[in-house]
């Protein structure tokens, strides 16, 4: 990736900005986080937005994440892959990054829930967890 | 083979072969033919000055007939020159004529060419709409003013659609759009779009003649 | 088979966590633009899934469609799709050869008779009775045939199977054809580009084993998730070309500021693909943004239309023989009919 850097590329992006570099769609996403969040608070139905579903310019992300700052939950999740899950200033309301291997962004959402559903541990490996202990303490308790 | 490489490939070849045919045919009769000798003492000594005269002296009506002919002189002209502007300045069709004769010019952008493109097209249904309109005009007029003047709105219309990628699939535009400068090649030498050549010969003939005669130009 | 060939028990037995599968199907649907609630959906269906069986053949290719899935930019992430599915059969990537390989593919056929996966690269012959190209003495036509008739839907990657490709171009020596020219009652779909994006392979696989169904197609066969939008319609560089601003020769200084490259020769309006948004080597680029024009390489014959370097706008053939030819013919004929015509003039001068 060293050589592409000095090769002269002006990007020029295609979404009609306003002024101040905003496209209008961070604003959008602000409205539509509050509107799952009503619904989150009434029924108790989850819900995400993917960052990725619509264009965003530089500015757009900057408002969000000024917008959302951080919360009191900081959490990284390694598993192929770096994922960092921060609950926002807005208790429910967490960003969700996931990473691959080599540090490219591959999914990013914002997920209104009482937990990402990534942290929890599923079930089935806390069962297959309890079996491996339990052989290992009878091996370790074996004379 | 698709509508696109149809359209760029076997029409085009058939559609310049036409063009170059019925243009050098109809040329060369037309110059080639008997003038009739003029016996009289020619009043100066050359006469093509008075050709090129008379050819920039019509290009706007006398006095006299201002009042009658502006409308109709002045739409021509927004289209004339709308159409130079789309088919000689837009980059693409740069391309064309640079694989044509290797001649190449710098473009312009390409705003310009669709605000030209736009009033042209405003200008030619204007100038349908009168034609149809004016009871004189369309009692004189036949099959060639109309078909002429389809020849000459479709590429620019289909063009127009083809850059905003509005109506099908691009490649479908841009066939479609082809497909009609075929068109419009095939009839130029056969129908009254043929003035574009024969306009400076009758003009530089009538303006030589007037001036050998000493006739005011 | 003592434990369930699920996804989930397989997942198991690699180490792979379900946190991991989760992150995957994320990533997948996240890319095929389907809600962020479908991954759930996904990783579900997949965890309690059957395996789904696959059989790759591979045909009159060059391999390169095998290579772009397998050396895919997250190797552990796209690996996942190998989980997903029990590839049956595949020259390739498979330890075993020879006969012990081919009866492995037909035991995996009857296994799974009418529930399996067909999976195509390349084109396959029909000249001569299709001996230009065989496997194990069998031509690849009848291979075809014969795997069609069991298999639930057939994928077509690549240029090559999904119309012709390189084989195809003119003149086509060896009757190159299509699957979709040969196989008419299964639902094919095609995944064209030479090769196409590993993505796109993958997304395209996990579509069908989550949903057991091929994602909605266009007039090509192509999955419109990822081949709805031309190259141009997504394409960086699209305000330069809606100014007009176009690089002239490569490397001079329009190039160097990255503008439209239509003048080089660029297919990118003609051509679908999903290049310009998901790009190449995990997002690094894709032929455009590197300074080269579009080749159209997922799109019928595009070795067939005309040099890669030729704008769109310019006609395909070399016309000026036969304007010469047409413009000296009507010199003639033009001379001929002035000729006519003065003699007629003469004569009745003289008649006076």
């Amino acid at each position: 990736m060293s050589g592409l850097d000095n090769i002269g590329v002006k990007v020029v992006n295609p979404l009609p900005i306003q002024e101040d570099g905003l496209s209008g769609n961070a604003d959008a996403i602000l409205h539509e986080i509050v509107a799952l969040l009503e619904a989150f608070t009434a029924t108790g139905q989850t819900g995400a937005i993917d960052l990725h579903s619509l264009p965003l310019t530089p500015d757009d992300y900057e408002l969000l994440r000024a917008t959302l700052a951080d919360g009191e939950v900081h959490a990284q999740i390694n598993a192929i892959g770096n994922t960092e899950v921060r609950e926002t200033l807005y208790p429910g309301v967490w960003w969700v990054t996931y990473y691959n291997v080599e540090g490219d962004i591959v999914a990013d959402l914002l997920e209104i829930t009482a937990i990402p559903e990534i942290l929890k541990a599923p079930a089935d490996d806390i069962r297959e967890g309890l079996v491996h202990l339990r052989e290992l303490l009878t091996q370790l308790e074996q004379p | 083979m698709d509508l696109l490489q149809f359209a760029r490939g076997p029409t085009l070849t058939w559609a310049f072969a036409i063009f170059a045919f019925g243009m050098t045919w109809r040329l060369v009769g037309i110059l080639l033919l008997k003038r009739r000798p003029d016996y009289s003492e020619p009043r100066n000594a050359t006469s093509w000055p008075g050709a090129i005269k008379l050819i920039i002296s019509r290009s706007w009506p006398h006095r006299e007939f201002i009042q009658r002919t502006a409308f109709g002189q002045t739409l021509g002209y927004i289209f004339h020159i709308g159409l130079v502007i789309v088919v000689f300045g837009f980059a693409p069709h740069i391309l064309v004529f640079k694989g044509l004769t290797g001649l190449d010019w710098p473009n312009l952008p390409n705003a310009i060419i669709y605000a030209s493109g736009a009033i042209t097209l405003g200008a030619l249904i204007v100038v349908l709409g009168r034609r149809l309109i004016h009871p004189v005009l369309r009692l004189l007029s036949n099959f060639d003013d109309y078909f002429s003047w389809f020849v000459t709105f479709a590429p620019v219309a289909t063009g127009m659609l083809a850059v905003a990628h509005l109506g099908a699939r691009y490649e479908t535009l841009l066939a479609i759009h082809i497909l009609s400068v075929a068109l419009l090649l095939v009839w130029f030498p056969f129908g009254k779009l043929m003035h574009a050549a024969l306009v400076f010969v009758s003009r530089g003939s009538t303006g030589a003649l007037f001036e050998r005669k000493g006739a005011s130009i | 088979m003592n434990e369930p060939d699920t996804l989930g028990a397989s997942l198991a037995r690699t180490g792979i966590s379900r946190r991991s599968f989760l992150k995957f199907c994320t990533a997948m649907a996240s890319l095929m633009a389907l809600p962020p609630s479908a991954a759930y959906a996904m990783a579900d269906a997949l965890n309690r899934a059957q395996r789904q069986s696959v059989i790759w053949l591979s045909f009159q290719e060059c391999t390169g469609c095998v290579e772009s899935l397998t050396r895919s930019f997250d190797p552990t992430l796209e690996q996942l799709i190998f989980e997903m599915i029990s590839l049956d059969y595949q020259e390739t990537l498979q330890a075993a050869s020879g006969e012990a390989a081919e009866s492995a593919r037909e035991q995996a056929m009857k296994a799974s008779y009418g529930k399996y996966l067909l999976i195509v690269d390349g084109s396959i012959p029909t000249k001569d009775g299709g001996v230009y190209s065989t496997v194990a003495g069998v031509s690849n036509h009848d291979l075809l045939v014969e795997a069609a008739r069991g298999a639930a839907a057939i994928v077509a990657v690549g240029t090559c199977s999904s119309f012709g490709g390189i084989p195809h171009a003119n003149p086509n020596p060896t009757g190159a054809v299509s699957v979709a020219d040969l196989i008419r009652d299964k639902p094919i779909m095609n995944v064209p580009g030479c090769p196409p994006i590993p993505s796109v392979i993958a997304g395209v696989l996990a579509y069908f084993v989550t949903y057991g169904k091929l994602p909605e197609l266009d007039h090509l066969g192509r999955p419109k998730v990822f081949f709805a939008d031309t190259i141009h319609d997504r394409c960086y560089r699209r305000p330069f070309y809606e100014q007009g601003k176009f690089a002239k020769t490569f490397d001079d200084e329009g190039a160097r500021n990255g503008w439209c490259l239509y003048e080089l020769g660029c297919k990118g309006p003609t051509t679908y693909n999903a290049c310009a948004t998901i790009k190449w080597n995990g997002g690094v680029s894709f032929p455009i943004e590197s300074g080269h024009g579009c080749l159209g390489c997922s799109e019928p014959d595009f070795w067939d239309k005309g040099s890669f370097y030729k704008p769109l706008a310019v006609p395909l053939a070399d016309n000026t023989p036969t304007i010469t030819a047409a413009a000296l013919g009507g010199a003639a004929v033009g001379t001929v009919a002035a000729v006519i015509s003065r003699t007629h003039q003469t004569h009745i001068g003289e008649e006076k």
